[in-house]
């Protein structure tokens, strides 16, 4: 039987139900059901988020200078978006504002954590989906050395180097122990680069695990650490001191000089080897354009990037902002995250409990209370489940939606909207991505489009970096060293109740902070975050989200080994710890504070 | 092909390294770890002659950060720990293999290495609603981590979240996470806390167990004497600004130029072991209070329930309210010297009508 | 006969003196300087005690020339050793001195006369009483809190003091060896730096508690209290029983 969902897409659940549990080399804990047809192709997807951690819940009359430690803990890989978020909202509230180098240090932070996630996200949870390791044991070094010469001039390409590499590759297959390549799905037949391609992959899979731990030095300058590095309300913690007594230790030249140079090496890195590699791995799929779903129809950005301090209007953001839908590319529409009637989020089908589940509520308004219950369909015990019903409730994600709509965001959302704005920034480069691939427009909706949205915007974001260096070598030559704004520290100071708003865009897409503070406590905390909009189950329309919409329509050449749907799922970077939450906000403060 | 187990030394061999490099390696793996030459060759001998452990790492209830820390491994590269020194068959986070064909490898494993793979852990897990908040595979996390603890060597609690339950866990904690020595009783567990761990303090533990084969010596927290017996206090560079008395007062002003100590910032230093003023973080770049914010606390139990990492005084909330000792002192203070102040006034007003009484007796 | 530092006890010993309003001697030289030792180190503490918790104001100048917090904590290192090896001198005293010395480190808690005498001091103190007991050492209630408030918040600080002191010293070190354990109890170094500080307020209401009644006894009691502890003789103000 087929079911046509309102967002336009056809499912039908009588074919063969393949589980996929758990879906590896994402963040945290995913699970997805398929039907297949007699000809395998995927005709009904099903994506379940199978943990639930409770943060906001945790949150509850905290003090919200805290906040953003505790919310950074939801995630560890997209590590400080959650904090920076999380800064924004109580900033909102308490209407602080924060000096212009603190706004370009969060930039420069923001911007490297884009392009270490990107970086990281490619090469190691996603390029095992496009590269054979084992094919790439037979390729000629000379012939590798050939093909990275005439796409890059990234100075280690010689035979040699790539014949040292295929040794030690051998040597480590040979000894028996594969460790994280065992039980891959070598040989299979979605895997279409020739060996050299796949040796010259794999190189770089180990010398962007290299690189990647020099990225987020840029964090340890600043925040002290990475993961989780530090953030504080009103600005950033770390003080500059170019010139005077005790400069050691402070921000100074010599901290300067660290990260322009890593930001240098982020450019030649993404330039010389990121976009090279991504360009010619395209070149060998550009056939297989599955996995678009949802991003030829709906996609959203919030924005991010603030050119000038405390604006958070669309046109200071350098990110854009801006949602899509039904595929109207030539009508962009504004997004208002404070707006009730334009966020909520749904749990008809999410192991929480409303009210009235027919409804949706923004965040602000809203409560969740875990109710882990299966639909009549369920296969399976309760602590042994076969297969999900998602007829009844299916996942500890809830369904965001944007007036009504399921959306997919990401960077690809990103870029479709900054193409359909006309920013030059963003067109240029997509356009040009497209000639080089020789591809129509629309090819830029698939799982493919995401992979290479990915890489443009690392390359974009490792420039900005630089841009917002330079900002801040401007200002601070100007005389302007402040990096912090205490005015309203002291919790005696606040309004006894505020609500604020926080939104990024984290490398994976949206993702909003909406705070209720009263007598300086958290009364309220909820989080969206980009994979609760790409994970969503359906809605209580039975509209499906990002993920589901995605499999759609994808033919799989095994269905024991579902190579496809890692790659497609892959595209999006999930980040599971992120995505399930829960604050319930009608509970009364019983706390007296005497202060 | 792939039935014989072979040696790291043997492995790297093969990958074309010269004996004397691999020696060079081991003598500068030994020195990053603070250990002498004797030590080095010892550790080329041990790489020499045993094939790579096996490591499963599983993920609870958690935010991935220790995965995220662990490849930021400057020494020895983290390329180098998966490639030539650990065989880490089974990580969800970096594994080719997904779904069945992942969890296969668990069985593999256990069956074929019993008693003699490492397991690391990585979150915890969640003991209500039947353990149902984190069911990878289908199953409750629980289950899977006694299964695999039950045939492992040893046990590595990566991170605050295995060893003490970290943010899952704060109050109120929603879904019953326990650290992982709750549910595994019967195996030696190594602790390595930190939300997350320093990298180097990572694969330094990791590298110790594979060169001495035995557990690095440990505290009675069971965490690892070299790198957690002191406090970040101890050996902080800031340590004269607090000897001296000198203290950043309010962010971003003149003490906080100069570097001063962020004692009175509520820099938890003075109360948290770890590694992070001497290793430092990302090869050595920086530690949290180089870069202006004091400590948070985050490889100390119950780090988040302690009050606001700004306040200096920790705060007391068995009451049902939220005070620090100072208020509770102050509070008792004043409700004593009221009581005290009565008491003396009625003493005085006996004291007068005794002595009158006696005075008309005498009479 | 147990020894239970009843009225009994003290009318006892009055007889045995030949004249009548006798004065007796009743805290020796080595009770009296403990006292006046041990309350010079306890202000110490707890004010030097307090200013590590809260530090004064930053000091201007250069971290090499300045050591404020550094003597702050230095003198109150000092003074927990001189309070502690002060306490070691008393617990000697209690051996050889004389009965009284032994007071504070006893409490007769089956005794149940004694305990009506404690019900008795708590109604005299409530005003319910009109005429107070003699006693020559400390009263049944004043013995009670001696022991139950201030001799266990001085041990408990003692201890967890050292507690604190060894994570400075470090896992070799003495501390460490005698005290460690103290940190392991506690769960964490946070929580015991917490107990260390609420046992400082504990011992302020002591120490508020202790002045106020000794001053009040000393003029409403039948006895002199001030003074005892100053000569050590206890005299009485009347002659009654």
């Amino acid at each position: 039987m087929t079911i046509q969902t309102p967002n336009g897409f056809k499912l039908d659940s009588a074919g063969r139900r393949v589980v996929v549990d758990p879906v590896t080399r994402i963040e945290g804990h995913l699970r997805l059901e398929v039907n297949l047809d007699d000809r395998n192709v995927i005709r009904n997807a099903v994506s379940t988020g199978t943990m639930w951690r409770g943060i906001e819940l945790i949150l509850k009359d905290r003090d919200p200078r805290d906040a953003w430690a505790f919310v950074q803990r939801i995630c560890g890989v997209c590590t400080g978006t959650h904090a920076l978020t999380s800064v924004r909202a109580v900033e909102d509230a308490l209407a602080i504002k924060i000096p212009e180098n603190a706004n370009s240090i969060r930039n420069i932070m923001q911007l490297a954590l884009q392009v270490h996630d990107h970086l990281v996200h490619f090469y190691h949870l996603h390029a095992l989906d496009w590269v054979d390791v084992v094919s790439a044991l037979s390729a000629d070094p000379k012939e590798t050395s050939v093909l990275a010469q005439s796409i890059s001039s990234w100075p280690l390409a010689s035979a040699g180097y790539f014949r040292d590499l295929q040794q030690r590759l051998k040597s480590f297959v040979s000894s028996g122990q594969l460790g994280p390549f065992k039980n891959g799905y070598w040989g299979h037949p979605a895997y279409k680069l020739p060996p050299e391609a796949n040796l010259l992959a794999v190189a770089h899979y180990l010398e962007a695990l290299d690189f990647q731990k020099d990225i987020v030095k840029i964090h340890a300058v600043f925040g002290g650490k990475n993961p989780h590095p530090n953030w504080l309300v009103g600005g950033v913690p770390c003080a500059i001191n170019l010139d005077g007594t005790g400069a050691v230790g402070a921000i100074n030249m010599e901290r300067l000089n660290l990260v322009s140079s890593i930001i240098d090496r982020c450019i030649e890195f993404t330039e010389k080897v990121y976009i090279p590699d991504l360009m010619a791995i395209a070149s060998f799929y550009k056939d297989w354009l599955h996995g678009g779903g949802l991003s030829s129809r709906s996609v959203l950005s919030y924005g991010d990037i603030p050119e000038q301090a405390n604006d958070y209007s669309a046109k200071n953001l350098l990110l854009p902002q801006g949602a899509i839908i039904d595929g109207k590319l030539a009508e962009v529409h504004a997004v208002d995250v404070r707006n009730p009637q334009e966020i909520q989020e749904f749990v008809t089908h999410s192991w929480y409990k409303y009210p009235d589940e027919t409804k949706g509520l923004h965040p602000w308004e809203g409560v969740t209370e875990a109710n882990f219950v299966m639909g009549p369909n369920f296969k399976g015990a309760k602590t042994k489940i076969e297969s999900l019903d998602e007829g009844g409730k299916y996942s500890y994600l809830k369904a965001p939606r944007w007036k009504g709509h399921a959306m997919e965001v990401g960077p690809l959302a990103r870029w479709i909207i900054g193409y359909a704005q006309n920013k030059p920034e963003f067109k240029e480069p997509v356009e040009a991505t497209l000639k080089a691939l020789d591809v129509p427009v629309t090819a830029l909706f698939s799982t493919l489009g995401r992979t290479a949205a990915r890489g443009l915007e690392c390359q974009w974001a490792a420039r900005k970096m630089k841009y917002f260096f330079d900002k801040l070598v401007a200002n601070l030559k100007s005389g302007d060293l402040a990096t912090a704004n205490t005015g309203k520290w002291d919790p005696s100071s606040w309004p006894s109740d505020v609500k604020g708003v926080g939104f990024t865009e984290a490398p994976r897409g949206a993702l909003g902070h909406w705070i209720h503070i009263t007598q300086g406590r958290l009364a309220n905390y909820q989080c969206i975050v980009p994979t609760t909009w790409n994970g969503s189950p359906r809605d209580p329309d039975g509209n499906i989200g990002a993920f589901e919409a995605s499999l759609l329509d994808t033919p799989l050449a095994d269905p024991h080994k579902p190579l496809e749907i890692l790659r497609t799922i892959h595209s999006f970077d999930p980040c599971l710890a992120c995505s399930t939450h829960v604050m319930s906000p009608d509970g009364e403060t019983t706390r007296v504070t005497v202060r | 092909m792939f039935d014989h187990d072979d040696s790291f030394y043997q492995v790297i061999r093969r990958q074309g390294v010269s004996r004397r490099s691999f020696l060079k390696f081991c003598s500068l793996t030994a020195a990053s770890l603070g250990l002498g030459p004797m030590v080095a060759s010892k550790m080329a001998y041990a790489l020499e002659t045993k094939p790579r452990i096996p490591v499963i790492w599983l993920h609870g209830l958690e935010c991935t950060c220790c995965s995220e820390s662990f490849i930021r491994s400057a020494h020895p590269l983290v390329k180098d720990v998966v490639l030539s020194m650990i065989s880490l068959d089974y990580d969800d986070t970096i594994m080719a293999a997904a779904g069945y064909q992942a969890e296969e490898i668990l069985e593999e494993t256990k069956a074929r290495y019993k008693g003699r793979y490492i397991l690391a852990v990585e979150g915890n897990s969640p003991l209500g609603n039947d353990g149902m908040y984190c069911f990878p595979g289908g199953v409750p996390f629980v289950e899977k981590l006694k299964s695999m603890a039950a045939d492992a060597q040893a046990v590595i609690a990566w991170g605050s979240c295995a060893s003490n339950g970290c943010i899952q866990a704060a109050k109120p904690n929603p879904t019953q996470a326990v650290p992982i020595h709750k549910v595994i009783t019967d195996k030696p567990i190594i602790k390595v806390p930190g939300c997350p761990p320093i990298a180097e303090v990572m694969t330094g533990v990791l590298t110790y167990m594979l060169t001495f084969e035995r557990l690095p010596e440990l505290d009675s927290q069971r965490r690892p004497k070299m790198f957690y017996s002191q406090r970040i206090h101890d050996k902080c560079y800031r340590r004269p600004h607090f000897d001296a008395g000198q203290y950043v007062e309010h962010w971003d002003d003149e003490g906080a130029r100069k570097g001063y100590c962020l004692y009175k910032m509520g820099c938890k230093g003075p109360t948290t072991y770890n590694a992070c003023s001497t290793v430092r973080w990302n090869d050595g770049v920086s530690f949290p209070i180089q870069s202006g914010h004091g400590c948070i606390g985050c490889s100390e139990e119950g780090f988040w329930d302690r009050g606001s990492f700004y306040s200096r005084l920790t705060d007391i909330t068995q009451f049902g309210i939220e005070k620090n000792a100072d208020e509770i002192g102050a509070g008792a203070g004043v409700v004593l010297g009221a009581a005290v102040a009565a008491h003396a006034a009625v003493s005085a007003v006996k004291q007068v009508s005794d002595k009158k009484n006696k005075k008309n007796k005498d009479l | 006969m147990t020894l239970n530092y009843t009225s009994d006890e003290s009318a006892r010993e009055l007889r045995s003196r030949a004249i009548a309003r006798a004065s007796i001697y009743v805290f020796e030289a080595p009770v009296r300087l403990w006292h006046w030792v041990n309350a010079l180190a306890i202000v110490v503490l707890m004010g030097s005690g307090y200013l590590i918790g809260s530090p004064l104001p930053s000091m201007p100048g250069e971290a090499s020339a300045i050591f404020t917090t550094g003597i702050i904590r230095f003198v109150h290192f000092s003074a927990g050793y001189i309070l502690t090896v002060a306490l070691l001198g008393r617990l000697y005293w209690a051996v050889v001195g004389n009965v009284h010395s032994r007071q504070l480190f006893r409490l007769p808690l089956t005794s149940l006369r004694w305990w009506s005498e404690v019900l008795f001091e708590l109604k005299w103190y409530l005003f319910l009483e009109r005429v107070p007991k003699k006693y020559v050492g400390h009263n049944p209630l004043a013995h009670l809190m001696m022991v139950s408030m201030f001799l266990t918040t001085l041990v408990f600080m003692i201890g967890t003091g050292f507690a604190l002191y060894s994570e400075g010293a470090g896992y070799d070190s003495w501390q460490h060896l005698l005290f460690g354990w103290i940190v392991t109890l506690a769960g964490n170094s946070e929580r015991l730096h917490l107990l260390h500080h609420l046992g400082l307020w504990m011992m302020g209401i002591f120490v508020f508690l202790h002045v106020y009644a000794a001053i009040r006894e000393d003029i409403m009691s039948r006895q002199n209290l001030i003074s005892t502890i100053i000569n050590g003789e206890r005299a009485f103000k009347d002659d009654e029983p």
